[in-house]
C-alpha cells in the first residue's frame, strides 16, 4: 500500500528509486540501532556482558548509528543516487 | 567562559539561594539559582545558547540533577530536558514569568517525589512469564508509588520497563518491595535505578527557541 501511495504521489519517481529507499530504510533503521545501544548498556550494567564485548559493541553500534543518520538525512533531502 | 555568559537551565525548584559545585554541561562548575517570585531556576553559566548534544553532555545534565535531588534542602525538582540555554538572566526571568502556571503545576504534581526505574530482564530468552512479572510489579509497587509509566521495551529480553514516582518518605518501603521481587525470581535480572529527577512525570520545555 505504501508503495502504491508513493507511486501515486510521486509518479515521476521510478519504482527502483522507491524500492532502493525502502531497502535503505530497512538497512539503516536509526530506532533499531538506538534500541541495540540501550540493550548493550543494560546487559553490561547487569553483568551479562563483559566490558571488552560491551565496548566493542558500543563502538560498532555508534558507528552504524552515525552512518544511518547520514543516510536518513540524505533520504530526506533526496540526495541518494540510484546507480 | 565569556564575560557575559549564557545560562543553562537544569530544572526548576522552590528552594532559593542554592550554590553547588558541579561538573556540568559545557564545563560549568557552579550551580546557582535565578529566582522569579516563588520559582527558582537551577542554572549554570555556559558560553552558548545551543549546547551540542553528546553522550557526555547528556550525562553531565543528568548527574547535576542527580546531585541536586540528593540534597536534603531541596525537596522537589522539575527537570528540564537537555539543551535549555538562555541568553541572560533577564531573558530567563521573562520565560519563567510566561511559564509560571505550568511550572507551578508541575512542581505540585511531583512535590516531594523522585523517580525510580525498574527493568526486568529475562536471562534465558523466554523462560520468564511476562504477565506474572508485570502483575507482581503492579500489585507490589504501584500501591507504594504516586504514579507509574510503562516505558519502551527496547530489547526482546526486556519483560518490563517501568518508571515510578515515589514520595521520598516511601523510598525505604519501595526498596524493600523491589528486593523481595528480586529474591522471589532468581532467574530474572532486575535493574533498579534512581533516584532520578522525575523526567517521566513532567513534560516541560520552556521557550528556549524564543529566548535566543
Amino acid at each position: 500500500m505504501l508503495l502504491v501511495d508513493d507511486l501515486l504521489i510521486k509518479p515521476f519517481v521510478s519504482l527502483l528509486d522507491i524500492l532502493h529507499a525502502m531497502v535503505l530504510e530497512e538497512m539503516y533503521s536509526v530506532s533499531e540501532i538506538r534500541d541495540s545501544i540501550k540493550e548493550n548498556q543494560l546487559l553490561y550494567e547487569l553483568g551479562e556482558r563483559a566490558q571488552p564485548e560491551y565496548e566493542q559493541q558500543k563502538l560498532e553500534l555508534e558507528t552504524r548509528l552515525e552512518v544511518a543518520e547520514q543516510v536518513h538525512e540524505k533520504l530526506i533531502g533526496g540526495n541518494i543516487e540510484v546507480q | 567562559m565569556s564575560d557575559n555568559p549564557n545560562l543553562y537551565v537544569y530544572g526548576i525548584t522552590e528552594q532559593t539561594d542554592i550554590e553547588l559545585t558541579v561538573d556540568g554541561v559545557g564545563g560549568a562548575s557552579t550551580l546557582r539559582t535565578v529566582e522569579y517570585r516563588s520559582l527558582a531556576a537551577l542554572v549554570a553559566d555556559i558560553d552558548t545558547t545551543d549546547p551540542e548534544r553528546s553522550d557526555e553532555a547528556v550525562e553531565a545534565h543528568d548527574s547535576v540533577l542527580q546531585a541536586v535531588i540528593e540534597r536534603d534542602d531541596i525537596e522537589t525538582v522539575v527537570p528540564m530536558g537537555f539543551g535549555m540555554a538562555f541568553k541572560n538572566t533577564r531573558t530567563l526571568k521573562g520565560v519563567m514569568r510566561g511559564a509560571r502556571r505550568a511550572l507551578r503545576k508541575a512542581l505540585n504534581d511531583v512535590e516531594g517525589c523522585v523517580e525510580l526505574g525498574i527493568k526486568l530482564v529475562d536471562p534465558t530468552d523466554g523462560a520468564a512469564d511476562p504477565d506474572e512479572l508485570r502483575g507482581r510489579l503492579e500489585s507490589d509497587l504501584d500501591p507504594l508509588s504516586a504514579g507509574q509509566t510503562d516505558d519502551d521495551l527496547f530489547s526482546d529480553r526486556l519483560v518490563a520497563n517501568r518508571s515510578y514516582l515515589v514520595e521520598q518518605d516511601r523510598r525505604d518501603a519501595f526498596d524493600d518491595a523491589v528486593e523481595a521481587i528480586d529474591g522471589d525470581y532468581e532467574d530474572v535480572l532486575v535493574n533498579y535505578t534512581g533516584p532520578w529527577a522525575p523526567y517521566n512525570f513532567v513534560d516541560i520545555r520552556i521557550g528556549a527557541e524564543a529566548s535566543r
